[in-house]
Order: structure tokens, then C-alpha cells, then sequence
């Protein structure tokens, strides 16, 4: 069988060729000349099997399928300490957004301590109505009422398969289309139309609730929330359903909704639930009368 | 047969012991990956040309590795590691590909 490989053969010093033919052998001929040479020096000492041709056959191989292994191993067990990374991050976040829980629970709980005390020394009368009214207004209570559910979303991550792309070579900015200023525009064109109470995603928004942008997440007072967002507004259901059909936003959002694929509907509601909006503090602005 | 069975005797041992890759060795593994491959697919070659011979075998392998490596190591001390790296897993390759291309001659005559 070694015909084939003749030609190319390396060892034939006496013809010349040139560095190219070398490279295009080097290639070409990938037949170990070793192998070759062996065989024949074996020929001429008669071909018979020396005493450490199996031993180091078996160790040869040994090794190889011992270097094949760890490197196989050693491949696989980096991706799952990227798991674990991800893993032990997502823990933290979700522990930390227990904690937060907690945290507003125990407020909440300390509140209504708060109220009942006060309720008690107060009494009941004028006084209390006050108070009662503008705790109401400015959102430390929860509330109940009818009024107008928004319901904005972003268009739906491509699945593998659906697309001609794989998953991931969308475009973040394909799919993630909704910033703060998008939740900030219906929360304020319901604040416009009327609504007395507003949440999104559950969060009630009071007179200093932030919706900001970070890393393309939607903070609503500093609690991430994600698409869908559901934006509610308690108020006279047929006036803000009304109002928001008409405005601007609305309009801007039907638009988008078959040009860019976002969903965007809004429905009246009978009876919509909100929770109480966290303690308002200033820190700047005083009083000016008592 | 005996390196067939020595090969799975290799794998097992692997997976039994579990060995961590010192780091300093890391850049080295693909290397003595392709090398391993390289030795597996000449020896299967050269035996059913029926010349194999157990200590070019051998010593082709752990020749192969360390020449490799210590271009590699050169090529680390002087800022072209990645790039020498590349250039012996593709000599390596080239020649698994065309021993597999050998084999697949006998094997099927095509």
C-alpha cells in the first residue's frame, strides 16, 4: 500500500525539491515516513514482535484517550461554573428583592401601628377626615375604584425555528423597544385625563415616584419592572377611557403597535386595586405656612 | 485491540480521577488534543497499512506534544502564543484530516 505515497515520500534526499514541493508534501503527505522506516528496519530483523510492543501500544493509547478525556472535562466544567454564576446572581437578586418584600411588608405593617395610634389620640372629628383625606391623596393608603387598565408590552423575543435567525442575533433594540419614557407618558397622560390614583406593575405612583431607565430596565421607584407593563388608573372609568383614546399617547401607541409589533390595549375596569405608595419624605421642600 | 481497550481504560481513568488542568498548562491542551488525535489517526493508519510499530507510535505522540508545546511556550515568551497556537493546531489538522482520508481509502475502497 505505499505506492500512493511514493511520490511524495521525504526521505529520498538525493532528489531535489524545491521548498514549495516541501510544504505541499508536508501537507499532502501526512503519512508518517516513522511508521515506514520502522516497518522495513523490522523487515530486515526478521519481523518478529518485540517485548514492549503491546506494553507500549497500550500505554501510548492509555495516555491519549487520558489527554481526550481531561481536556473534554476540562471544556465542560467551565460552562457549568458559568451556570453557577448566573445561578448564584440570580439568588442574590431575587434574596435582595425578598428582603426588599419584607422591608415594605414591615412598613406597611408599622403604618397602619401609625394610623390606629393616631387614630386613637386624634379621635375621631374633623381632624381625622383631614388626614384621612390627605393621606388619600397623596397615596399612603391603598385604594379600590373603578378606572382604565393599560396594558403595554413589548413584541415577543423571536423563538428559534420561528425566524430564518437563530435566537440571539436579534437586535436587543429589535425587541426591546419600551424605555421609561414610554410608561412615563401614559402614567402622565392618565394623571392628565383625570385618574386619582395610578400603579404600574403594582407600584403605586405618588407625587415623587421616579420612573427611570437603567440598563435597559424600567425602574419604577427604584424597583425594576418588566415588560408587560400594566399601567392602571383610578378615576371616572368612562371620562379616562375617553380622555385616553383621544390623546396623543394613545394615538402614538396604536401606531407602534402594527408598525413595531408592541402591545398596546386599554380596558375599562370596575374595580381596580392599588397598594399604598411609599412614605413621601422631603428633604427640600418646607412649609411655608403652619 | 490492546489499544482500543487501553484507550477506553484512558477515558475511564479520566472520568474516575477527575483531574483539574493547572492553569499554566492550559494554553497547552488543544495542542496535546490535536497531537493525541493526530497520534490515534496515524497509528489506525499505519496499522491497517500493516507497518504499525508500537514505539514510533509512542514516540511519535509524546514528540509531537512536547515539540508543540515548546513552540508554543516560545511563541508565549515572544507574543505570538495565540497565533503559533493556531498555526500547530492547523498542521495537525490537516494531517488527522488527510490520515482520516487515508483510513476512509481502506476502509471503503472509495
Amino acid at each position: 500500500m505505499s505506492a500512493p505515497n511514493s511520490p511524495m515520500r521525504p526521505t529520498g534526499a538525493t532528489r531535489a525539491v524545491s521548498p514549495a514541493q516541501q510544504l505541499v508534501d508536508l501537507v499532502l503527505n501526512s503519512h508518517d515516513p516513522g511508521y515506514r522506516e520502522a516497518a522495513d528496519r523490522r523487515q530486515a530483523a526478521g519481523g518478529v514482535l518485540r517485548w514492549y510492543d503491546h506494553p507500549a501500544t497500550a500505554v501510548g493509547s492509555l495516555l491519549i484517550g487520558f489527554v481526550l478525556i481531561v481536556a473534554y472535562i476540562h471544556t465542560n466544567r467551565a460552562a457549568p461554573a458559568a451556570a453557577k454564576t448566573h445561578d448564584s446572581l440570580v439568588q442574590r437578586v431575587h434574596s435582595a428583592q425578598d428582603t426588599a418584600d419584607r422591608l415594605a411588608a414591615r412598613i406597611a405593617e408599622l403604618n397602619a401601628q401609625v394610623n390606629t395610634v393616631r387614630g386613637a389620640g386624634i379621635g375621631t372629628g374633623t381632624l381625622a377626615d383631614r388626614l384621612a383625606a390627605a393621606q388619600l391623596a397623596a397615596g399612603q393608603t391603598a385604594v379600590t375604584g373603578p378606572g382604565l387598565e393599560v396594558h403595554l408590552a413589548d413584541p415577543p423575543v423571536p423563538k428559534p425555528g420561528q425566524d430564518e435567525d437563530r435566537e440571539g442575533t436579534t437586535p436587543i433594540g429589535a425587541t426591546h423597544l419600551l424605555t421609561d419614557a414610554d410608561v412615563r407618558s401614559v402614567v402622565n397622560q392618565l394623571w392628565a385625563d383625570g385618574a386619582q390614583a395610578v400603579s404600574v406593575n403594582d407600584i403605586r405612583i405618588t407625587s415623587t415616584t421616579s420612573i427611570r431607565f437603567a440598563g435597559e430596565v424600567v425602574l419604577v421607584d427604584f424597583q425594576s419592572v418588566t415588560t408587560p407593563y400594566v399601567i392602571r388608573g383610578i378615576g371616572a372609568a368612562d371620562e379616562l377611557a375617553t380622555g385616553f383614546a383621544a390623546s396623543a399617547v394613545a394615538a402614538r401607541y396604536q401606531t407602534q403597535s402594527s408598525a413595531l409589533g408592541i402591545e398596546f390595549s386599554f380596558t375599562e375596569r370596575q374595580k381596580l386595586t392599588m397598594p399604598a405608595g411609599a412614605p413621601v419624605s422631603l428633604r427640600y421642600a418646607k412649609g411655608t405656612t403652619k | 485491540m490492546i489499544a482500543a481497550l487501553a484507550l477506553v481504560a484512558g477515558v475511564v481513568a479520566g472520568l474516575i480521577l477527575r483531574p483539574t488542568v493547572p492553569g499554566a498548562l492550559e494554553p497547552y491542551l488543544p495542542i496535546a488534543v490535536v497531537a493525541a488525535l493526530d497520534a490515534v489517526f496515524g497509528g489506525v493508519r499505519a496499522r491497517l497499512d500493516g507497518i504499525f510499530d508500537s514505539k514510533v507510535f509512542v514516540v511519535s505522540f509524546i514528540s509531537n506534544v512536547i515539540v508543540a508545546a515548546l513552540i508554543v511556550f516560545l511563541g508565549d515568551k515572544l507574543g505570538v502564543g495565540a497565533q503559533l497556537s493556531t498555526a500547530v493546531v492547523v498542521v495537525l489538522g490537516i494531517r488527522i484530516f488527510s490520515n482520516a482520508a487515508a483510513i476512509r481509502r481502506h476502509l471503503f475502497r472509495a
